[in-house]
């Protein structure tokens, strides 16, 4: 540590350098801290949590019960113990209310003044922060299972809803409308994500075992369907051009959008190079995945080697992103974990689950070292046991 | 440069039963501190009081070669049992029980495979179970018994494994392939179906078989729920591993329990947990 830093004022190494190892230090030691907390104010399921890009202050929940609270995530307090507040809700007295279980929750990615959130009852309803009113209402013919707005996209305020039905539906903020279709899938979506690092490029993923890339400009067509086995058909059993052997529950892309995580119930991960769609063949071993509707998994941001978070029955199982080992998995919730999110300014991690409780995962800091050797030689009586008539140094 | 992490380290148990360590044990994966003994000290965190440090093993020193696991997985198998008329066939699996990483056993063995020393065979139980032959044994397994024959198949099968079995080093033939450039026609074809030597797989595709392994592998799938159940009927649905293999061989566990052990750990079938009192198998809870 003491190397980095002197390195880093010398000159030798590059400032990014030290950030990263003490990024990654931090993430291997998350653990459960008895001093931090998360109000627990859903009374059922947490679906989906949704941390803003900007600060990384403010965090949104989603219930199975279609209530949405919103968190502040900063403490100003001075105590070590720290409960993070909830801020306000949209809970079931609100007139706007979801009627049946949300599902995503997404913040508007250039600021928080808007919070996009989608739901069971077939509808992606767009919010306004401040006011906590509906400011526009999206309503679909099926069951909506995800929705994504693009993080970087400034040429398109596009948010793409991935339904049970096999048609992937953009609807665009400005107009008010949905704006296409794209086809290609043949049964329900249950994932979508655009890509970190290109405008137009978005993800979808189905419960017919394909993994579509898009171009959005582009009419005709997806740009790659992922291939598990690259093309080889000796290996092909009858999965031929399928991503997984089984439904695709999640997706997601690394910080830098050069590579996709994607999760199946064959209970395989496989990472891709988005770029020609190939395979990587990193072997996560087995990731246990049963949930039939889409799985909210993270990467970290940050550090010399990236960590995939993702729920594992009821603990959370950390990978490193690139060579498949598995570094630890976190337990703590009662019941299944649904979703996690990285913040990634101060390497926490929080995670919601069927058990209604939102954990934090917060870096362990070192405990100072017992000393062991014997400059401390008074032994630390409670005061209740102390004699008052014992002889010490003080006393004259 | 990126320092990256090696593959995690475990405590080699020695076991008095076992000819060779066995490496596929990993540290407990609950809440421990231990799992940061699996970075570098650079990420180290500083825990210098913490008990039940790493044990250093001469023999773990880097990761072992994926040629050398199978090596070790051969002589696991009962040649007796059927008699020498099959190869010695291991699995993937249990590769993965050997070799921790398994990226790189994957890497590995894709080398291997072509390279020509080994074939992978698909068999039919599993999408992902994958059985692994030395090229060698197969060809002679193959030679002695269905090429000296006066059997019609015979003439089929010395050209398959003259011309086809060096060339191609994939798991299954496609119909263009076999007739265009091995020159393969369908009477051959037909032929090599018959020998055993392919598995039909659907129309104009066949995959690469051993004859005879249908008998390996209802013994395999046997053995395999057996062992499973031997573990889920005890208490806490957890052994030891002294303990299960201490145990008298059931009978319908016809490769020995070793052998199943290796497998439903590289599957992750059961968790391997190592404790003091040794290597613990337990059910996974999910």
């Amino acid at each position: 540590m003491l190397g980095f830093l002197s390195a880093r004022q010398a000159g030798l190494e590059d400032p990014l350098y030290l950030r990263r190892a003490e990024s990654t230090r931090r993430v291997l030691g998350l653990e459960l801290n008895k001093d931090r907390d998360v109000e627990r104010i859903h009374g059922s399921g947490v679906n989906t949590l949704d941390i803003e890009p900007v600060e990384g202050r403010y965090m949104l929940s989603g219930g199975s019960d279609g209530v949405i609270v919103l968190y502040d995530l900063e403490n100003s307090s001075r105590q070590p113990y720290y409960t993070c507040k909830a801020l306000c809700s949209i809970g079931r007295d609100h007139p706007d209310v979801h009627k049946y279980s949300v599902e995503t929750v997404q913040w508007y990615p250039h600021d928080t003044g808007m919070f996009t959130s989608s739901s069971f009852d077939k509808t992606l309803k767009v919010w306004d922060t401040n006011t906590l009113q509906t400011a526009d209402i999206y309503n679909f013919e099926e069951t909506i299972y995800s929705h994504h707005m693009s993080p970087i996209a400034t040429k398109h305020s596009l948010v793409a809803v991935g339904t049970r039905g096999p048609k992937v539906q953009l609807c665009d903020l400005k107009s008010g409308a949905c704006s296409h279709i794209l086809q290609g899938h043949r049964q329900e979506i249950l994932a979508v994500s655009w890509s970190p690092r290109y405008d137009y490029i978005l993800a979808t993923a189905s419960a017919d075992s394909r993994v579509k890339l898009w171009d959005v400009r582009r009419a005709s067509g997806c740009l790659i369907t992922l291939d598990q086995h690259n093309g080889k058909k000796s290996q092909a059993a009858e999965s031929a051009n399928t991503a997984h052997n089984g439904k695709v529950n999640g997706l997601c892309f690394t910080s830098d959008g050069l590579h996709l995580l994607t999760v199946g119930t064959d209970n395989r991960m496989r990472l891709w190079n988005s770029s020609n769609g190939e395979n990587t063949l990193v072997n996560y071993g087995k990731v246990y995945n049963d949930s039939r509707k889409g799985l909210k998994f993270t990467v970290s941001c940050g550090c010399s080697s990236e960590f995939v978070f993702i729920p594992y029955g009821s603990t959370i199982a950390v990978y490193t992103v690139y060579s498949g080992e598995q570094i630890t998995m976190l337990k703590g919730h009662y019941k299944s974990v649904d979703c996690c999110v990285f913040q990634s300014n101060f390497q926490e991690l929080y995670s919601g689950g069927r058990d209604c409780n939102i954990l934090a995962w917060v870096p362990s800091l070192c405990e100072p070292v017992p000393d062991d050797d014997e400059t401390t030689t008074k032994s630390h009586l409670n005061p209740a046991f102390e004699d008052a008539w014992s002889s010490s140094d003080e006393e004259g | 440069t990126i320092r990256h992490f090696p593959a995690p380290e475990g405590p080699i148990f020695t076991f008095s039963s076992l000819p060779y360590p066995f490496r596929g044990t990993i540290k407990s994966r609950g809440m421990s501190r231990k799992r940061r003994r699996l970075v570098p000290e650079t990420f180290g965190l500083k825990r210098q009081r913490e008990q039940g440090l790493v044990e250093s093993d001469p023999l773990r020193s880097e990761s072992v070669s994926v040629r050398a696991a199978v090596s070790e997985l051969v002589q696991l198998f009962p040649r007796s049992l059927f008699e020498d008329a099959l190869p010695p066939i291991v699995l993937r699996s249990q590769v993965y029980s050997l070799v921790p990483d398994r990226t790189v056993a994957d890497r590995q063995l894709k080398e291997l495979q072509e390279q020509g020393e080994i074939r992978i065979i698909q068999l039919g139980f599993d999408l992902d179970a994958h059985g692994i032959i030395f090229t060698e044994d197969y060809r002679t397994r193959v030679c002695v018994l269905k090429a000296c024959d006066g059997r019609p198949y015979a003439g089929a099968v010395q050209k398959f494994l003259a011309l086809v079995l060096p060339a191609c080093g994939d798991l299954s033939f496609q119909e263009d392939q076999m007739t265009q450039t091995f020159g393969f026609r369908d009477p051959e074809i037909t032929h090599l179906v018959n020998a055993g030597v392919f598995n039909v797989r659907d129309a104009g595709s066949w995959w690469l078989a051993v004859p005879g392994a249908g008998r390996f592998i209802k013994y395999f799938v046997k053995g395999r729920q057996t062992v499973l159940g031997m573990v889920r009927k005890a208490k806490y649905r957890e052994l030891l591993l002294s303990e299960l293999l201490g145990r008298r061989t059931p009978a319908t566990v016809r490769l020995g329990l070793t052998y199943h052990v290796h497998d439903l750990i590289g599957a992750q079938l059961v968790d391997c947990i190592s404790t003091t009192s040794g290597t613990l198998l337990r059910l996974p809870e999910t």
